[in-house]
């Protein structure tokens, strides 16, 4: 053991310092958990051959984000009301997007953003699914997260679906009634289906509100929710190597090829959780 | 201990061993999330960023152009379109692009037979396929060279997806300014009375033409019918009259929307047309 000397007046400032600052963290942590889970998220270690195809889901997340920073910013200023402005006879809802695009500051940019991230959101998943499916990372044990992905990419076009009406222009009318009718020839639920999205015979003004209350509570909702629980099982099952790298996490070796020459391999890989060092240990397997 | 004999493990027990496998190459000899597959993250993130910003700004500013309307088409399209009218129906029906696919798989399916198939049934398939997929394909390896079956089903998938879009996208569209020119056309070859010509403008301007063809006029989205002969069932006046104002009262599970808006003096305008026309060429 060194010698240690008592510590200077400006080492004992600065450890008390740091103590003030790491104060909140280790409060949170200690009541929480989270800061030790965060680390965790961060510091975990990923296959050392990721690459670049493998940012295609957290690109898909930011296009999300986009929408959801957008979609509260619009929602402050849009209006879901097909009623007829009496000063000008046209409907308020599309005054109120005419209004965001060319009057209010930096509308044009929120709403262009909200848009056009809708299909660079649509894209980028159907992007990520590809690499999955090239990657064959949709098999054991990530199959559920597979059918989770799958969901959040049918609610993404529903989104995009209920989307579509709110500007209450001639494309979005039309698009729509087209769109229910079509609903509507699925068997049994589909006449209810249609009824439903309707509110009524007609669209109108109570299918306006509806689609809005469905594309900006309903569906984002149900998505972010899905999105946290794809992330966790990213997260607890890990990101696959690619499969034809020749370093891949979890591949067997080739017959003939020497353990020895496996980078980074130098021992047996203990087999299950807590195995203990004997086991590991050369010559420990049989 | 070589005197045990050693079962075949079953196939759950070497995807387990795998995946202990997996996590424990990972563990000895993967790299730190952050910062390293972060820092691609972050990049790509700020491309994606990038790209929908200049998205936005391409569509702005070519939109709204030197005239400063709202429903100047620039670039990528009006800022909005002009404002929803029921009354008006001379507007052709078109959904965002990621759902022209499905656009064009309806005027693959003609209407009425199998028209469900095109809406419900083969959507309905192919979600079933794509959820089921880790349930199809439960072999364990994962290079695409060992996993011919699965690359061609994918090759096959991607190129009807990006030609039925491209299809859906190019899709030739009636517009009722070209349509109404064919009237005379139609009055000649179908033997039109005189008391026919105003309802057959109608269903030129109206829309009708988007979803239905009348004597090689319009197109046939949804797979709607062709009208050129619909007077020869003899359905009557009153009975396409109660078939405009509500087609899915008339014809359960019809997709065409409500006319009723175009009211009833027009209504009659278009019934005496559609009665009128025998297909007597």
């Amino acid at each position: 053991m060194a010698y240690r000397r008592k510590p200077t007046k400006a080492e004992l400032r600065r450890q008390k310092m740091e103590e003030l600052i790491t104060y909140p963290l280790d409060w949170l942590e200690e009541r929480s958990g989270l800061v030790g889970g965060v680390r965790y998220f961060l510091f975990r270690n990923v296959p050392a051959d990721v690459n670049w195809m493998q940012t295609l889901g957290s690109a898909a997340l930011t296009a999300f984000l986009v929408q959801a920073i957008t979609g509260v910013i619009l929602a402050m200023y849009y209006t879901p009301s097909a009623a007829t402005d009496p000063a000008t006879g046209k409907p308020v809802a599309w005054e109120s997007i005419v209004n965001i695009t060319d009057h209010v500051t930096m509308g044009w940019l929120v709403r262009g953003m909200h848009r056009w991230g809708a299909s660079v959101f649509i894209i980028l998943m159907f992007l990520h699914m590809g690499r999955v499916f090239l990657f064959g990372a949709y098999k054991y044990p990530r199959e559920l997260n597979w059918i989770i992905g799958v969901l959040i990419l049918v609610m993404g076009m529903m989104e995009g679906f209920t989307g579509y009406l709110l500007p209450w222009d001639q494309t979005a009318y039309w698009a729509t009634v087209v769109g229910i009718n079509l609903n509507g020839t699925a068997p049994f639920l589909g006449p209810w289906l249609a009824q439903f999205l309707r509110g009524g015979q007609e669209i109108g003004g109570d299918t306006l509100t509806r689609f809005y209350s469905l594309h900006m509570l309903v569906i984002p909702g149900a998505i972010i929710a899905l999105i946290t629980l794809h992330l966790y099982l990213v997260i607890r099952l890990g990101v696959t190597s690619p499969p034809w790298s020749k370093e891949a996490a979890g591949e067997e070796p080739a017959e003939e090829e020497p353990v020895s020459l496996r980078p980074g391999l130098t021992r047996p890989v203990p087999r299950g959780a807590g195995a203990s060092p004997m086991q590991a240990e050369p010559g420990g397997r049989d | 201990m070589a005197a045990i004999p050693k079962e075949k493990p079953s196939r759950v027990d070497e995807a387990r061993a795998q995946f202990a496998r997996y996590k424990a190459d990972v563990k000895a000899r993967g790299k730190p999330f952050y910062p390293y597959a972060m820092f691609h993250d972050t990049i790509m993130s700020l491309v994606v960023v990038t790209v929908i910003i200049g998205l936005a700004a391409i569509w702005k500013w070519s939109a709204w152009g030197m005239i400063h309307d709202p429903t100047h088409k620039g670039i990528l399209g009006p800022e909005v379109d002009p404002p929803a009218d029921p009354g008006t129906t001379s507007f052709v029906p078109r959904p965002d692009w990621y759902f022209y696919f499905l656009f064009y798989l309806l005027r693959i399916f003609k209407w009425p037979e199998s028209v469900f198939l095109g809406t419900i049934g083969v959507p309905t398939i192919a979600l079933v396929l794509l959820i089921g997929l880790p349930f199809l394909d439960r072999r364990r390896v994962r290079r695409p060279s060992a996993r011919p079956v699965a690359m061609v089903a994918a090759v096959l998938t991607i190129v009807s997806m990006g030609v039925l879009t491209w299809k859906g996208a190019t899709a030739k569209e009636a517009l009722a300014s070209e349509v109404i020119q064919d009237v005379p056309r139609w009055a000649s070859t179908e033997h039109l009375p005189a008391s026919a010509l105003p309802g057959a403008k109608l269903f030129a301007t109206a829309g009708c033409t988007a979803c239905h063809t009348y004597a090689g006029s319009g197109g046939s989205n949804l797979g709607a019918p062709d009208l050129t002969a619909i007077g020869s069932r003899n359905l009557g006046i009153q009975f396409q009259i109660n078939h405009l104002k509500c087609p899915s009262c008339v014809n359960p599970g019809s997709p065409m929307p409500p006319f009723a808006s175009l009211g009833d003096a027009r209504l009659r305008q278009l019934a005496i047309f559609l009665e009128s026309s025998k297909g007597t060429h």
